[in-house]
């Protein structure tokens, strides 16, 4: 098992304070494509911001390959999310500085790996997602399902235990999506990729082993 | 940030050139770099001729001139008004003034002294009147031309005719009036002496060096001062340049630390999303931090440079071809170094600080609240 998650909330204060999650508790087995569905409002990406450790939720337990991720400091957090942890954000959240090269490298670099071994590395992942003939195109030079394609890379380049993917094709066309979607799968199929995809389209439910579903911040069922 | 950087440095150095036309002045038109006065109890410096043997023997010397100086009521003797003053009367050994001072190269009407005109006076513009004179009201109102008598302070009175009239922009300097030494030898009844001695030197700054070298020669019971000792009125406008110069100086930094401050905090705002991906990816906050003061650091560093070569390249050069013309002497830029250094530091200063509050201001933001600020 590569994630347990216990009796997990989260209550955002405020004027009105929402409780977006309501003691939340399941596991996710190594090598699993998960798929966290539900209504919009129902704590899809509270929760993958809370397991993702980009948020630090009220309450509750997060188990990660063995380790209590609560209770590591802001510095362990940050180390962790570089070396075990790779994103998929809705919106791409790629740097327009940056061209494709650069994007999937960064983490690589971040970790101290030697130039010519990012380059080469980050090289490949690009060639795995196809955009070899877009290395140095910067994000605004690239369509919404390639921008996308390089967040993948970027977040696989660092062999990560486990990729979260929140909503990754909301911005996408019908075929763009599909090219995201099979690329998850196979990733997850061949490389024993976990993945923790946080989805509201019913559709997207084939591509993943099991799915959460939520509503109003608690599990409604598991399938 | 190199109009910033220019700004600092502008300011000081205006007012540095003002400072610098006022001692300018006092050196050239009056006092020379070291002046020599009588012993404790002396009225007269004795032994003029030798003393100045010693003077013009010790390396670094440019040249000496003495004066007698008497202290002289000057009145109008022609025209209808007779108007009447107290003011000192130097005397000068043209040959050897004309290489210390340069107020035969300031005349405004008439001509300087020469040495056969012993009948005749060169007037400062004070006492003539005139001219922008700042002491009009206490002027003769005389022109050249005119016939003025002369009661010094052992009584002899003598009538001379305005040879010419001099203006320096330095009020101390223009109320003096000059007579060859020839003739005020005749009138105090005296040879080989002198009320003082000044000398101008070779490099300004070095007057130290070149008293202790004068005393060392043979000079030792005489008084030697420099001539920032004589400056007075214009020492307390120095003094007032140099307190304006901090003031504004002051201000100027202040400004631009609050620019700078500015400029990275809206740089660091808009790049608010940014940095929260960066922090999503495992970039820590230090680093984060860090680049961003490197960021600023690095515009400021192009900026002081930009900045360095406007101000030596473009402005000195432009203000030595085109002074400006203060009341008090044509002013041009006189940038020192240590301004320069001053500026450059608080800007690298003010580029740190700017650089790492907004910053990190950011970075310990909730990475959530970053990228979608929620």
């Amino acid at each position: 098992m590569i994630i347990e998650v216990k009796n997990l909330e989260k209550i955002y204060s405020g004027k009105v304070s929402v409780h977006a999650l309501r003691g939340v508790s399941f596991e996710v087995e190594e090598g699993e494509f998960m798929a966290v569905m539900g209504r919009s409002g129902s704590g899809k990406s509270t929760l993958l911001h809370q397991l993702g450790l980009l948020d630090t939720p009220t309450k509750g337990e997060i188990t990660i390959d063995g380790i209590n991720i609560l209770k590591l400091s802001e510095r362990e957090k940050t180390y962790f999310r570089l070396n075990e942890l790779g994103y998929v954000f809705q919106e791409y959240a790629l740097l327009p500085e940056l061209n494709v090269l650069e994007s999937v490298y960064l983490p690589f670099m971040l970790q101290g790996v030697d130039k010519k071994e990012y380059i080469k590395k980050a090289t490949e992942v690009i060639e795995k997602v196809g955009l070899e003939h877009r290395l140095h195109h910067l994000p605004r030079e690239l369509s919404g399902g390639e921008q996308q394609r390089v967040a993948m890379a970027r977040a696989i380049v660092n062999n990560p235990k486990i990729l979260f993917a929140d909503e990754p094709c909301a911005n996408l066309d019908t075929q763009s999506s599909k090219t995201i979607l099979t690329m998850l799968k196979e990733i997850n199929e061949k490389l024993n990729q976990t993945i923790v995809m946080v989805t509201h389209e019913p559709d997207d439910r084939k591509y993943a082993d099991r799915a959460i579903w939520l509503k109003d911040g608690e599990i409604e069922k598991i399938e | 940030m190199a109009l910033i950087f220019v700004n600092i440095v502008f300011i000081s150095s205006i007012l540095l050139g003002v400072i610098d036309s006022i001692n300018k002045q006092s050196v050239e038109s009056l006092f020379g770099n070291i002046i020599i006065e009588p012993k404790e109890g002396e009225t007269y410096i004795k032994n003029v001729d030798f003393l100045e043997d010693i003077i013009n023997g010790t390396p670094g010397v440019l040249g000496s001139s003495p004066h007698y100086t008497s202290v002289s009521i000057l009145k109008k003797k022609t025209g209808k008004d007779m108007k009447t003053g107290g003011w000192q009367v130097k005397s000068v050994n043209i040959a050897k003034e004309n290489n210390i001072t340069n107020i035969h190269k300031l005349m405004v009407a008439g001509k300087y002294l020469e040495e056969s005109n012993n009948r005749e006076i060169v007037l400062g513009k004070e006492i003539s009147g005139g001219y922008d004179a700042n002491l009009e009201y206490l002027s003769l109102e005389v022109s050249v031309g005119d016939t003025i008598e002369a009661v010094f302070n052992n009584g002899v009175e003598r009538e001379y005719k305005v040879g010419g009239i001099f203006s320096t922009k330095n009020t101390q300097a223009d109320s003096l009036a000059f007579i060859t030494e020839k003739e005020m030898e005749s009138v105090l009844g005296s040879r080989d002496r002198a009320s003082e001695i000044i000398i101008k030197i070779k490099e300004g700054g070095k007057e130290g060096a070149m008293i202790a070298a004068l005393r060392k020669n043979g000079i030792v019971d005489e008084k030697i001062k420099l001539w920032k000792d004589y400056s007075g009125t214009t020492a307390g406008a120095v003094e007032s340049f140099d307190m304006i110069k901090y003031i504004l100086q002051g201000i100027a930094i202040l400004v631009a630390v609050s620019t700078i401050f500015i400029i990275s905090f809206v740089n660091v705002n808009s790049r608010k999303r940014q940095i929260g991906i960066l922090k999503a990816i495992g970039m820590d906050k230090r680093i984060i931090i860090t680049s961003y003061i490197f960021q600023a650091l690095f515009y400021t560093i192009v900026g002081i440079l930009v900045g360095v070569a406007v101000i030596y390249l473009a402005l000195v050069p432009y203000f030595i071809k085109n002074p400006l013309d203060f009341s008090l002497g044509l002013v041009t830029l006189s940038v020192e170094f240590i301004d320069v250094a001053i500026g450059a530091l608080f800007l690298l200063a003010a580029a740190i600080v700017g650089g790492y509050f907004p910053s990190s201001k950011v970075a310990e933001k909730n990475i959530v609240e970053s990228i979608w600020g929620n």
